[in-house]
Formats: C-alpha cells, structure tokens, sequence
C-alpha cells in the first residue's frame, strides 16, 4: 500500500503557522507523506501543488477570520480541475457556528483551536479506508 | 551562617521532610517551567551562592546601572504602566467608535491593529485581499481613513499612540506625521510608538514583503528620521512575544530578539548615529506565558542584559539609553472552552509583567480565541488593568518580589540562559544568518512540536480542556463577527479618495520615493509627502516592491 500524502498548507495573507507545521509533523510521525507548502498560498496555488503531488488530502490552517471566503474558492477551484476527489480539511480558529457552514460547502472535516491531535491523525488516516472502500 | 542553613536544611529533610513525604507524596515527579528549568521545592540563600549573587552588583537601585529593578526611579509609584489598547477592525468607522470607547474607560494608548493586506502592501481592492479585508484588524488603505480612525480621538491625550508597521515603517510614521498636522498638532505634543520589527516577521507572524536587507533599510529609515525629529516617540520595538509563541521558549526568544535589536543598533551606528541617541528609540515586546515567576524573572534578567550591552559593548551613558522601556501583551494561554475563565488567566499573566516592572502593558480579551473580542470583553481587559494598578496594594513598592530567594535564583539563572543564546546566535552568524540557516526556525518548530507532546500527555494543563473537564459543558460566548460589508465598503472609499486626490501628484510622489530608494537616501520624507497627497500605502508598498522584489520563504517544517 502506497504511503498517505497529503499537503498541509496557508491559503491568504494570515503568517501564523505554528499550527500548520505541528500538525505536519505529527503527520510525518505518524508515517504519511507531507508535503507543506508554506504561507501566502491562493486556492489556486494550493491545487496545482495538491494535483501535482498527488496528494489523497488538502489541510488548510487559517487563523484570520477568512476562513469561508477562501475555503469557499479553494472548493471552486478543486471542482473546476476535477480534483474533488482529494478531502479538505480546515484547522485554526473557526467558530463553532461556522463549521457547518464549511462542512455544507464540502468541507471534510474541521478542527477548530484545541482539537486533539490523535483526532486529526485518525482523521487523515481513515480517508484512505474510506477511499479504498469505495473501490 | 551558610553553611549553617545547608546543615539545618539537611536535618530538616531528614527529620521532618522524609517522614511527611511517606504518607503525603509529592503530586508530580517533576516540578517544571516551560524553559525546562527543575523547579525546587524550596529556595534559600544557598541557592543565591551559586550564582554569586551579589545585591549591589546584580540588582542595585531602581533607575540607575543595571536597572534589575526598574528603568526608572520611582517606577509605578509615579506612573503607573502605559495602558495599551491594541484594536481595530472592519472599516476604520467601525473602529472609531471601539475606539471613542475605550478612551473613555480609561485606555492611554491606542495601538492600531490593521488587517493583514494593510501590513502587507496590498490596498482593499488587491486580489490577495479578497476575505481579509477589516479581518484582523482595521484596514488602512491612505490617509483618509486614519482622519476617520481618529475623529474624535485627539492624539494629544493619550499617552501614546501607533500601530505595528513591521514591514511598512515609514509609511506608518508618516500616517501619524500626516495625521498630527491634520489635528493641528505638533510633534512634540504626542507621542508615537511603532513595532516596526521586521527581523522577527522572517522567522514568526510572516508580515514581511521585501527580501531582508532592503526591509531594515526601511525599518532604520523609521528610527532615524525619529532621532532627528521626534526624539520622543518610540518607532521600534524588538519582539519576543511571536518568537515565544512560535515555540522557541521565552530565554531563546529574548536573546534572538536581543541580538535583532544589536543589529538595528549597528546599522545606526553606521549611518552616523550616538548609541545614547539610538537606544532610546528601542523598547522591546518581551514575552513568557507559561510561568508567572519566569515571566517577572525574565522581564528583570533582560533589563540588567540590554544595560550591560548598551553600556560594555557600545558605551551608551544616559538612563534613557541604559533603562530598558518593556512592552508585554499580559495573557495566559487563554483557551476555546469556558471562556469566561481566560479572565483570571489574563488577570494573573498581566500581574506578573506588571511585577516584573512593564513600561507598557496591553492584555488579551477573555473571547479572543475564538474571534475579534466583543466591546464587553475589551472593557473587562481594561478593568483588568486598571484593577491591578488601583487595588488590592499591588502598586505600592518598587519590585515588591524582589529578594525572594526564588524569584532571585530564577532571575539570575535565566540571565545566563539568555546570554549562552546570545552567544548560540553569534557562534551560528548572527540574526540573519540564522533565519537563513534555520537556526532559529529550528528552534521554534521543535518547541511547538515539544509544548504539543507536553499537552498531549497533560504535562503541559490547561484547566477544563485537557484536565478537569466539565461533562455538561455549553457553549457561552457568540463570536464577535467583522461587518461581511466592510470589504465592499473599503474598496468604494478607496475609490472615492482616489477621485478626489489630485493623481498627478501623487504620481510625482511616488517617483520621487522610488529616486530616494535608489539613491539610498532616507525614504520618510518623500513617503511622508506622498501620504500628504493620499497616495495608497499599497501604491507605496508597489515602489518598492519593483525596486526591491518580493520575499519569499522557504517553506520547512
């Protein structure tokens, strides 16, 4: 079975990535591919990396409040490239009224500021089986 | 008489200690801060010995050499610390009103938060600003909206004022140059004070545009046209409170920001500048959030640090150059779940800046975590303030923990903490060298990655999230939300200042920046000319970005 990739990345202006890089570790550790693109990223950008990299899961950290807007366009762009295969999950500050909001837009899950992160490993692990069920 | 408390030390442990220990043992294996340090059970003059603790030499009076003890005489019992207000957001109406308010509760010093385009270069129109527009702050697209961010809200009485501007300095200085002229004031009637720390924003916040070099030309460009200016004003503040929060731990986090302020010090010594007309200039942004005696320790520890350099290494003669002036965001980690408890947290973290004697001090709001906080929260964070400068005899003396054999031990362990980092700083190149060679990103990834593990195995605690949970938890708090208008608002005054200014001359404005840039000379007067005309800071920030290019980061964790 081919490893887990997955890519963790910044969508906006907001430069607060402590979170970003200890889920991306995390996830490293717990054996997957991670490929972290960094802050200042566009939906746009973080599609073609993710198709690029072939990668199973997009996770996105925003902590500026900006988290609908640029989820929204991040789900545009995978549609339009056909990439909507590839699982969004969000991580950061999102208030807990919003997380239906992004889970209504096609969101995977989220996982707001305190989240266990046994709970966002698990997460990303069981995309895979889900997947290979489907098959 | 030393040796007398060893001996009666050892016959109290073995006499009375051991024996309680057996039935009452201790509750953790080990008793630690976040900078790893073992915490004893109990301090004595023994533990002062190891360091050859000295009263005179390592704490001597307040106000004079090595200012342990305060950077002024007489500390809080003439003026108690600066009350540091730092708000905005939406549009700068909707902050003028947050604004107004807090003044009338009490706050002496607005700090303009501004949302992430305006720290960026981008005006309300850019598409990178699209969803972030008023979001983290107010934005700021010209002139014009700081006449309205301030209407009202004369400059003259607080008593300070500014806003962060690391990777904007001189347009920030000049947004307050401009505004003080259009309230019919002049400089010497307020007081401005800037964070404009762009080294930092390389390894944590991420707010930079351009590549390092050509952004501290930009920083010091700041610093000195204050010096020659408005040598009151406060227009740089090297900070530890992102570095810390990154993960780095606060004695590494002092020393790097220790050793970025060296170099804003060096490069002005270059352009020709006193150290005793350049350290006045600089404050610094300290910041520990796990420990309340390792937060006073620090605070006293970097005090006697930056005396002794500005004194050794660079011969500075006057108080003002020598008394390290401390800004700290009073804060405990504050946390998503029960938010009402972050009050105490809040309270108890600005308690111990304002023990380790802060010039300035600003603290969090209890719902802060989860969004922009609410006109209630702020004023409970004022209160909090106010609470501690008035009551409960907190303001009475001048450093009322000093000579604790604790707070003593830890002051001077961690003084030399942050000097054997200094010293990892210097051996690894320098502060540039070590954003390059990720020295220091190094460092912060493993301390996030470390306080993570920690939490995870309730080593590191927080109460009702990750110990002592309530089981019928409800949610109490409704985010403050940013007017979703505020961007379509922001772009139409944007283009109405547009069609009222006279294009022409801020096109000559903007050329005239671009001739400074390149003939190296300081950039604050032209920019301050072009603000005059309404030119936009992101038509500014586009100068420079076609002189200078864009930086990028690598991205590594």
């Amino acid at each position: 079975m081919r490893k887990k990739r997955v890519l963790i990345g910044k969508i906006g202006l907001d430069g607060h990535d402590v979170g970003a890089k200890v889920v991306a570790a995390a996830l490293r550790d717990a054996g997957m591919e991670v490929i972290y693109t960094g802050l200042r990223q566009t939906p746009e950008s973080i599609v073609n990396t993710a198709i690029q990299e072939d990668v199973d899961a997009i996770g996105i950290s925003i902590l500026s409040g900006s988290h609908i807007t640029l989820i929204s366009r991040l789900i545009d762009v995978l549609k339009k490239e056909d990439a909507d295969d590839i699982k969004v999950l969000v991580g950061g500050v999102i208030p807990e009224e919003d997380i239906s909001l992004l889970i209504d837009k096609g969101v995977y899950q989220v996982f707001p500021s305190e989240s266990e992160m046994d709970d966002i490993i698990a997460c990303f692990e069981t995309l895979d089986n889900e997947m290979s069920e489907r098959i | 008489m030393s040796s007398d408390i060893e001996n009666s030390k050892k016959r109290w442990e073995k006499e009375v200690l051991d024996p309680y220990l057996e039935h009452h043992p201790e509750r953790k294996a080990r008793f630690k801060n976040d900078l790893n340090h073992e915490i004893e059970r109990l301090y004595t003059p023994k533990d002062l010995e190891k360091f050859n603790y000295d009263y005179l030499k390592d704490l001597g009076f307040p106000g004079e050499y090595p200012f342990t003890r305060g950077h002024t005489p007489n500390m809080y019992r003439s003026e108690t610390p600066i009350l540091r207000a730092y708000s905005g957001f939406g549009t700068p109406e909707q902050s003028n009103q947050r604004y107004k308010r807090l003044v009338e509760l009490g706050a002496e010093e607005i700090q303009v938060a501004v949302d992430l385009p305006t720290q960026v270069g981008y005006n309300s129109d850019h598409i990178m600003s699209t969803g972030e527009v008023g979001k983290v702050g107010v934005a700021i697209n010209s002139l014009y909206d700081m006449e309205t961010l301030f209407k009202d809200v004369p400059l003259n009485k607080l008593r300070r004022v500014g806003m962060l501007g690391n990777s904007f300095g001189p347009a920030a200085l000049a947004l307050f140059i401009a505004l003080g002229e259009k309230q019919g004031l002049k400089p010497e009637e307020y007081r401005v004070d800037l964070q404009n720390d762009i080294l930092k924003e390389y390894v944590a916040r991420g707010t930079y545009v351009y590549p390092i070099e050509p952004s501290i030309n930009l920083t010091l460009d700041t610093v000195a046209y204050c010096i020659e200016n408005m040598p009151h004003w406060n227009p740089i503040s090297a900070c530890v409170n992102h570095i810390n929060g990154g993960g780095s731990g606060s004695s590494a986090g002092t020393a790097i920001a220790l050793s970025n302020a060296q170099h804003y010090i060096e490069n002005l010594l270059e352009r020709g500048y006193h150290i005793d007309q350049i350290a006045p200039m600089i404050s610094m942004f300290l910041d520990e959030r796990d420990d309340v005696f390792t937060e006073i320790a620090n605070l006293r520890a970097t005090r006697k640090i930056w005396a002794e350099i500005i004194r050794a290494k660079y011969g500075a003669t006057t108080r003002d150059a020598m008394g390290l002036k401390i800004t700290a965001y009073g804060h405990g980690r504050e946390t998503l779940q029960e938010p009402l408890n972050n009050i105490v947290r809040i309270a108890l973290g600005t308690l111990g800046y304002f023990f380790g004697g802060a010039h300035s001090l600003f603290n969090g709001s209890y719902d802060e975590a989860a969004s922009t906080p609410t006109e209630e929260s702020v004023k409970i964070a004022v209160r909090t303030q106010q609470i501690i400068y008035n009551e409960l005899g907190l303001s009475n003396t001048i450093d009322p923990l000093g000579g604790s054999y604790y707070l003593e031990s830890l002051t001077c362990a961690i003084k030399n903490e942050i000097k054997d980092y200094l010293d990892e700083v210097e051996s690894n190149g320098g502060p540039i060298a070590c954003i390059h060679n990720g020295y220091i990103s190094k460092l912060m990834t493993e301390g996030a990655i470390r306080r993570q593990k920690e939490f995870n195995e309730k080593q590191r605690v927080q109460v009702g999230v990750n110990i002592l949970k309530d089981p019928n938890l409800v949610n109490e708090t409704k985010p403050f939300r940013v007017d979703p208008y505020a961007e379509k608002q922001m772009i139409e005054s944007l283009n109405f200042i547009k069609s009222k200014r006279s294009n022409k001359n801020v096109v000559k404005c903007l050329n005239e920046i671009k001739e400074a840039a390149l003939e190296k000379e300081n950039t604050v007067p032209t920019v301050l000319h072009a603000i005059k005309e309404y030119a936009t800071l992101g038509e500014i920030a586009d100068v420079f970005r076609s002189i200078y290019g864009e930086y990028k980061q690598k991205p590594s964790f």
